[in-house]
C-alpha cells in the first residue's frame, strides 16, 4: 500500500523533473548578461529550498523525539538530514560552478556562501555523531545536537550580514525577475521539493527497517540467552532424582559437541585462508 | 538535607580546582601547547607587522588548548564512575554543568593571563584601543567557547571516538563565535573602529548558548 503510493508519487515526480528541467533548459529565456550559464539557477535555488526545508524537517522531528521518544521521529529526523546534506552538497557544487563563469571565482566567502557551507558542517558533524555514539544514546544526543545545530542557523547568518555581500540577491515576486523565469523556476522548485521529500521517504523506510531488524536481533539474544540457561536446569537438579542415562548421554553429547565445533572453527579458518591465497594468486 | 544549586555547584567548582591544583596535568599539556603553538605560528608567518593576523592566531591558540581541556574534564569523571553516580544522586543536572563550566572557564582565563605577556614578547604587540575593550572581548569569548565546549564534551565522551568528537561537533557550532571574536580581537589590537557591534553579538550568542545548553544538559547527561 505504502509502496504503490511512493512509486505512483515517484512516476508523477520523474515526469515533473524531466519537463522542469526542460524548461530550464530550452524554454526559459536566454539571460542578457549571463547567457546560457544562468539556467543553472533552475537547479541550485531549487536544491537550496529543498535542503533548507528538509534541515527544518530534521529540527521539528528532533524536538518531537524529544518530547515523545518515539523510534518513527528519530528515523525521520535521520533521514532529513542526510538527505539533506545530499541536497546541500548539490548547492555547493552547482554555486560554485556557475560562480566560476559568473564572478571569475570558484568561491568567495560571501554571506549566503559561508552560510551554506556552515550549515553543510553542522550537519555532516550530525551524522557523524549519528555513526560514532553507543548505540542506545545515539538518538538523544543527535536530537540535542540538531536543536544546537538549528539554533546556529540565523546566527551564522547575521554573522555574515556583515559582509559585502556578491551573491545575487532573492528575486522571486520582485519584478527584476522576468515573470516566465520566475514560473519557470516555481516548477522546478515543487518538483525537486517533491523529489527531496521521496528520497527522504525513502532513506525513512530504510531506517525504520533497520530500527526493526535491530529490535529483532535483541529479542532473537533474549531468546539466545534464555535457551543457554536451559542447560543449566540440569546442574541444580538433585542428583538422585535424575536417570542415570541422562548423565551418560550428556557427557556424549557434549564431547561431541566440543569436537564439532571445533572442526566447524578449524573448516572456516581454512575457507578463509584458500580464500585469501586465491585472491593473492 | 537540601542543597541549593549554588551551593552545589561552589562544591563542583571547588572540587575540580583542587583536582587541577593537586595534578596540575591538564593545565601544563594546555600552556605547553599554547606555547608549541606561538612558536609554530613564527615560523608559519611572516611575523614582521604581525598585527592583522594577530586576533586570529591568539584564538587559535587559546581555541585548541581549550579543546584538550574540555576533553579531560569530563574524562575524569567517567573513571571511577562518578558520572553514573551523579545521574542516580537527587542533586540538579544543572549544578553539575556550571560547576564544570566555571572551572574551565576559570582555568582557559589563567591560561589567557599566563600566554598574554608570551603573545606581547614573541610578536611585539601593542594595542591600538584601550586595554579594558580586550578584556570583555576574551572574558566573553572564552564564555562561549566555554560552555558550549563543556556542553559537548559531555556529548562526545558518550561516543566511541572520544576525544576525536568534540572538535568535530564544538567548531561548526563555534564559527560565528569565532569570527566576531577574532574581528573584536583585530579590531582592538589595531584600534581603528568600534569593536562593540562584534562584543553584542558575542554577548547575543553567549546568552543563546548558554540557555540552550542548560535547557539540554539533563537530556545529555541522562541519555540512555
Amino acid at each position: 500500500m505504502k509502496s504503490k503510493l511512493f512509486f505512483l508519487l515517484l512516476a508523477i515526480d520523474a515526469g515533473l523533473l524531466v519537463y522542469g528541467t526542460y524548461l530550464g533548459l530550452v524554454v526559459a529565456p536566454r539571460e542578457a548578461t549571463m547567457g546560457d550559464v544562468q539556467r543553472i539557477f533552475y537547479c541550485h535555488v531549487p536544491a537550496a529550498a529543498t535542503g533548507f526545508t528538509l534541515f527544518f524537517v530534521n529540527f521539528i522531528a528532533s524536538l518531537i523525539y524529544l518530547w515523545k521518544r518515539s523510534a518513527k521521529a528519530d528515523a525521520l529526523a535521520l533521514a532529513t538530514a542526510e538527505v539533506g546534506v545530499v541536497f546541500c552538497t548539490v548547492v555547493l557544487v552547482t554555486g560554485p560552478i556557475w560562480a566560476r563563469y559568473a564572478w571569475g571565482t570558484w568561491w568567495n566567502w560571501d554571506m549566503r556562501l559561508t552560510t551554506t557551507l556552515v550549515l553543510w558542517l553542522l550537519y555532516v558533524s550530525y551524522l557523524v555523531l549519528r555513526r560514532s555514539s553507543e548505540a542506545g544514546s545515539t538518538a538523544v544526543l543527535a536530537a540535542a545536537l540538531a536543536i544546537f545545530s538549528f539554533i546556529d542557523v540565523p546566527i551564522v547568518y547575521m554573522a555574515n550580514r556583515w559582509f559585502r555581500t556578491n551573491h545575487p540577491q532573492p528575486m522571486i515576486g520582485t519584478p527584476r525577475l522576468d515573470p516566465h523565469m520566475q514560473n519557470i523556476l516555481f516548477f522546478n522548485m515543487i518538483a525537486f521539493l517533491i523529489f527531496g521529500m521521496l528520497i527522504a521517504w525513502f532513506r525513512y523506510e530504510l531506517q525504520r527497517t533497520e530500527q526493526k531488524i535491530s529490535a529483532a536481533h535483541i529479542q532473537r539474544a533474549a531468546r539466545g540467552t534464555a535457551m543457554a540457561l536451559l542447560p543449566a536446569m540440569f546442574l541444580f537438579q538433585a542428583p538422585g532424582s535424575i536417570n542415570p542415562h541422562v548423565y551418560l548421554y550428556g557427557g556424549y553429547f557434549s564431547a561431541w559437541g566440543i569436537y564439532a565445533i571445533y572442526l566447524l572453527f578449524l573448516m572456516s579458518k581454512l575457507g578463509k585462508l584458500k580464500k585469501e591465497e586465491a585472491e593473492l594468486r | 538535607m537540601s542543597l541549593s544549586i549554588t551551593r552545589l555547584t561552589v562544591v563542583n567548582v571547588r572540587k575540580d580546582l583542587r583536582l587541577e591544583w593537586r595534578s596540575r596535568d591538564v593545565f601544563n599539556s594546555m600552556l605547553f601547547f599554547a606555547l608549541l603553538v606561538v612558536v609554530v605560528f613564527s615560523y608559519a608567518f611572516d611575523t614582521g607587522d604581525s598585527r592583522p593576523v594577530m586576533g586570529g592566531l591568539i584564538w587559535i591558540a587559546f581555541l585548541f588548548s581549550t579543546n584538550m581541556a574540555l576533553n579531560q574534564s569530563w574524562a575524569r569523571e567517567l573513571r571511577n564512575g562518578v558520572l553514573d553516580a551523579y545521574r542516580v544522586s537527587p542533586a540538579p543536572a544543572e549544578s553539575l554543568f556550571l560547576g564544570k563550566v566555571l572551572g574551565n572557564y576559570l582555568l582557559v582565563l589563567l591560561l589567557e593571563c599566563v600566554m598574554a605577556p608570551l603573545f606581547v614578547v614573541f610578536y611585539n604587540l601593542k594595542s591600538g584601543g584601550p586595554l579594558w575593550q580586550l578584556a570583555v572581548v576574551f572574558l566573553l569569548g572564552t564564555w562561549a567557547l566555554v560552555v558550549n565546549g563543556t556542553f559537548f564534551a559531555a556529548m562526545s565522551i558518550r561516543t566511541k571516538n572520544r576525544e576525536l568528537m568534540l572538535p568535530i561537533l564544538l567548531l561548526p557550532i563555534s564559527l560565528p563565535a569565532v569570527y566576531s571574536m577574532v574581528e573584536a580581537t583585530s579590531i582592538v589590537l589595531n584600534g581603528d573602529s568600534s569593536p562593540w557591534p562584534y562584543v553584542k553579538f558575542l554577548a547575543g550568542f553567549c546568552v543563546i548558548y548558554t540557555t540552550a545548553c542548560f535547557l539540554l544538559f539533563e537530556i545529555v547527561l541522562n541519555a540512555e
